[in-house]
């Protein structure tokens, strides 16, 4: 029995109970809010903002390569890409079933995109197709509200005109890999490359990277739940790329290139006044244009298999033996330390016998030169006199003018994967073979067949030093040379090499006695209407048995001797430098000599 | 005479308790023009709601408590064959059969409920006010689990608990022994891992969503997310009426009707937010007060009850779009877009005004 009092009393006694839970819960919940409003306030009005503010990179168009005439040399051209996104689960198949009419999809696409998209992380979409031609996009176009998760893209994409010609210098595009991603944020530009696929992996392209490729702008747009538009709110427009204009004149790269024909080798030509390359050829060469969307896996195969190696930039990177195109330097050496100075000579009977050993050294011609001068020795490239000068002189002397030269250190041209070559000395044989010099190998050093070795740049760059001793020459690609920023490594330009001027006038009259009567590449003075000073250079890939006599016609393509080149014209006043290296092309006068000439005859006397 | 009729027509309406709730009905209007992005018709709807709603409500402020008390029974019953044929006649919408469509308009019986249990378990205890033992509440707590239980096969957990709490909140205040809450509440804690067992994969989904909301953002979480973001960016000021991004630009759901709170938030920042709490809580207190100050069982107990299912209901929205427990799907009562919420929500403080009117009427 409960009365009515006691009822009410429990009555208004729980209620007052409640009422107390629910100011509590209502505290409770206004707590939550201030929570969410007040203290976190910051963090969910940016979770708002990302919600409908979407920030889409816009980005810039890569600068274009011109050579020093204007001629493009690297471009960019329209392109329609049909592109998914794979946050979207694409079923690949399906898509290809999708897309039968319009265009198809080749194992070789599919492949191709799971490349990419195991690559690579940041941009929304990744090609499925690239390169559709007009028709396709039309037809896409027409039927696009059937693909809905399949984005037609207009985008510019790399191009490279010439093809094969010139690849090594310009270089190529390709795909940007995770392995560039690292870098890129490393170097703090990784924000640069939103919304871009692409990025210089080789030559100018890779070299002059920050100047071609420019500074995405941003669009801030936005959007609903269903990421539709509503507005544009921002726009900041990209900062392009810079054009970059090359000291390349592509009409004598061209003619060298096919003066060159099917030779392997490298050929640099450069402007002895100021280090402008003018041509730079490595061959055999590629086409660029295969590298953009990513190299498909048989012409990777092709060229990276390939023994003749397309890929490699002989000019920077190829290592050979100097040859005979190392007497001038030798031969300075020799005058420098007041030794061989003519009236000096020798009688020359085709050996030279090391003094106090039985050990004879042959020269290249039977029964030798007769009566030779230093001159002489250059002219006619007379081994005979450079071994005993050689052994005279000793390999530090030698050595110390090579280095001054350039031999033995990077040219610091604005070409990636430059190699320093080697000059060989007594210190650098003990820590690599960990064994004794031998005088020997100063003498065939001092005929450029040793150890010694050498990259076409480096021939190019020592020997415009022969005529301009006193400039601070530094081989370079891009016509002006911003030296206060963009050089990547730091500069230590080829510097002054105090020559005199004395020393070096016999060097080049000895060298422009090589093109006349009785030279090794007097077939050029014949018939040149300008004076071509030069020096042959033969390098022996092979080496031969004791007795064994070297038969040109009898060895296989890929045993036979490099020829080398290295010249300048006109004598009086050079305006051009030419270094040639001929893989297996045999002796250096006939198969790099021409090749020279043709070049020179180009740029000398006009292309008619 | 004019002027008398009209008197006459509003003599039992509390003045203060419907300036309160006329308050509430304005804010929910102008967010709702807001939170539709000014979809008139649906304004407009809400004000037909609003008016139906405001002239049951002055009705049922003139009906004699007595008749409540007769009718209690019948209309319980009445509105459990409503329930049932839900499951019969009724139809689906997000997954749920809850609405059953009615002449011209859908009705959705459960909210129904939300008045007829209370008024049948305090028929219960006003006719056995005078022998109230543990078989009275043994009786009201069958009457309250039946319909209960058709609800939760709908499903509708969160109109389940609400009705449940309205129940309780009766048993309750009739005196439940002490005891027999703790055994209650020792048996509920029991009974949590079937209870578990027995909900919806969605529910259970929500409730794991609600302990880490960040588990699936764009499944289950989703809701709960997008309304905290709403209402936190609201900050202390709000972002400005039609200025709320989340929800101009649809990243909030169902901003009409259970988020509309959220946008609310958005858009008048914490001291708009504030604002609300203070008057829900004086229509709380007001209607406390007024349970307090009544004469008899019935009228008391229905009275408290009615208002503790409104407080609940507001209790459960805000909670529920601020993260404090799972989503579950409850408007918010007299601001959220909704025809029989709006109409009951109204219809429950009418009758506290006519309890309130007629005290000494029912005497006992």
């Amino acid at each position: 029995m409960i009365d009515q009092h006691k009822f009410k009393y429990i009555f208004t006694h729980r209620l007052n109970f409640l009422f107390g839970a629910i100011i509590f819960i209502f505290l409770i919940l206004l707590i939550k809010i201030f929570y969410l409003q007040i203290i976190k306030f910051e963090n969910y009005s940016s979770l708002a903002k990302n919600n409908s503010l979407k920030i889409l990179p816009i980005p810039p168009i890569r600068g274009q390569i011109l050579d020093v005439n204007g001629e493009v040399l690297a471009e960019n051209k329209l392109v329609y890409t049909l592109e998914i996104n794979p946050k979207d689960r694409p079923n690949l198949n399906k898509i290809k079933q999708k897309l039968t009419n319009i265009v198809e999809i080749t194992k070789y696409d599919l492949k191709k995109y799971n490349k990419n998209l195991s690559d690579r992380s940041y941009s929304s979409t990744l090609p499925i197709k690239s390169n559709l031609t007009e028709t396709q996009v039309a037809k896409f176009v027409a039927n696009q509200y059937k693909y809905p998760n399949i984005y037609l893209k207009q985008k510019f994409a790399r191009f490279y005109p010439k093809g094969k010609s010139g690849a090594h210098f310009i270089g190529y595009l390709n795909r940007i890999n995770q392995k560039d991603i690292q870098k890129l944020k490393k170097l703090d530009r990784f924000e640069s490359y939103l919304g871009l696929d692409h990025i210089g992996k080789t030559g100018i392209e890779y070299f002059y990277e920050d100047r071609l490729h420019g500074h995405p702008g941003y669009k801030t747009i936005e959007v609903d739940v269903q990421n539709n538009v509503i507005r544009t709110v921002k726009t900041i427009a990209p900062k392009h790329g810079e054009d970059i204009t090359l000291n390349i004149d592509y009409e004598i790269q061209q003619v060298a290139e096919k003066a060159f024909g099917k030779y392997k080798g490298a050929m640099v030509a450069l402007n002895p006044n100021n280090g402008a390359v003018l041509a730079y050829i490595s061959q055999p060469s590629f086409d660029s244009n295969l590298f953009i969307n990513g190299i498909d896996e048989t012409n990777w195969r092709r060229l990276n298999d390939s023994t003749h190696k397309p890929l490699i930039n002989r000019v920077v990177s190829g290592i050979y033996p100097p040859g005979s195109t190392l007497k001038p330097f030798v031969a300075l050496a020799a005058l420098e330390n007041d030794i061989r100075r003519p009236p000096f000579s020798i009688d020359d009977k085709g050996f030279y016998s090391m003094p106090n050993q039985s050990k004879t050294f042959r020269d290249w011609k039977n029964g030798g030169h007769g009566e030779v001068d230093l001159v002489k020795a250059i002219a006619v490239s007379c081994d005979t006199f450079f071994y005993g000068l050689g052994v005279e002189l000793g390999i530090p002397k030698l050595n110390s003018v090579l280095k001054r030269f350039g031999f033995g250190e990077k040219t610091n041209i604005d070409m990636p994967n430059e190699k320093r070559g080697l000059i060989a000395s007594n210190e650098w044989k003990k820590s690599k073979y960990n064994k004794k010099w031998y005088q020997g190998e100063t003498a065939i050093t001092a005929i450029g067949q040793g150890y010694t070795q050498t990259t076409p740049i480096q021939l190019a760059l020592a020997t415009a030093k022969l005529i301009n001793p006193n400039n601070d020459l530094r081989p370079h690609l891009l016509k002006k040379l911003n030296t206060s920023g963009h050089m990547k490594s730091k500069v230590r330009a080829s510097t002054n090499t105090n020559t005199d001027t004395d020393n070096l006038e016999l060097i080049k009259k000895g060298m422009s006695l090589v093109t006349k009567e009785g030279g090794t590449a007097a077939f050029i003075g014949r018939t040149s209407s300008y004076n071509v000073s030069a020096k042959t250079g033969t390098a022996q890939v092979f080496s031969l048995k004791k007795g064994e006599v070297y038969d040109e016609s009898k060895l296989p393509d890929e045993l036979k001797d490099h020829a080398l080149f290295i010249a300048f014209a006109p004598s009086e006043n050079p305006r051009l430098v030419i270094a040639i290296v001929v893989e297996n092309g045999g002796h250096g006068g006939s198969t790099a000599g021409p090749i020279a000439k043709k070049v020179f005859d180009a740029y000398l006397n006009g292309i008619n | 005479m004019n002027q008398f009729k009209l008197y006459s027509l509003f003599k039992n309406i509390d003045k203060i308790l419907m300036s309160l709730v006329l308050f509430l009905l304005l804010i929910g209007l102008i967010t709702l023009a807001s939170a539709s992005q000014q979809n008139v018709n649906l304004i407009g709807n809400q004000i037909l709601n609003v008016l139906i709603g405001m002239a049951l409500l002055i009705s049922l402020s003139h009906i004699d408590p007595k008749r409540f008390l007769f009718y209690a029974p019948y209309l319980y019953i009445a509105s459990l064959i409503l329930l049932l044929s839900v499951a019969f006649f009724g139809f689906e919408s997000h997954g749920a059969k809850r609405w059953i469509s009615i002449l011209f308009f859908n009705l959705q019986p459960s909210e129904i409920i939300k008045i007829t249990v209370p008024l049948m378990l305090a028929w219960l205890y006003h006719r056995l006010q005078n022998d109230i033992n543990f078989k009275t509440h043994a009786i009201a707590s069958i009457l309250l689990a039946i319909p209960c239980a058709i609800i939760l096969k709908q499903p509708d957990l969160g109109t389940t608990i609400l009705i449940w709490v309205a129940g309780w909140t009766i048993i309750y205040l009739a005196g439940l022994s002490k005891k027999i809450m703790v055994i209650f509440g020792f048996v509920i804690a029991l009974s949590i891992p079937y209870l578990w067992s027995i909900l919806h994969l969605y529910q259970q989904n929500r409730i794991l969503s609600l302990i880490d909301p960040g588990r699936d953002p764009l499944g289950t979480g989703y809701h709960s997310i997008q309304s905290m973001i709403a209402i936190g960016s609201g900050g202390f000021l709000g972002k400005g009426w039609s200025f709320g991004g989340q929800t101009q630009l649809n990243f909030l759901p169902e901003t009409s009707t259970d988020f509309i709170f959220s946008v609310y938030g958005e858009e008048f920042g914490f001291l708009g937010v504030f604002g609300i709490f203070i008057i829900y809580f004086f229509i709380i207190y007001r209607c406390f007060d007024m349970a307090k100050k009544m004469q008899n069982t019935f009228s008391r107990l229905i009275a408290a009850s009615l208002v503790c299912t409104l407080f609940f209901s507001i209790f459960v929205n805000i909670a529920m779009v601020s993260g404090v427990i799972p989503v579950v799907g409850a408007p918010l009562p007299f601001i959220s877009y909704g025809g029989t919420s709006m109409v009951v929500s109204l219809a429950m403080i009418g009758i506290i005004m006519s309890l309130n009117s007629h005290k000494s009427l029912i005497a006992n």
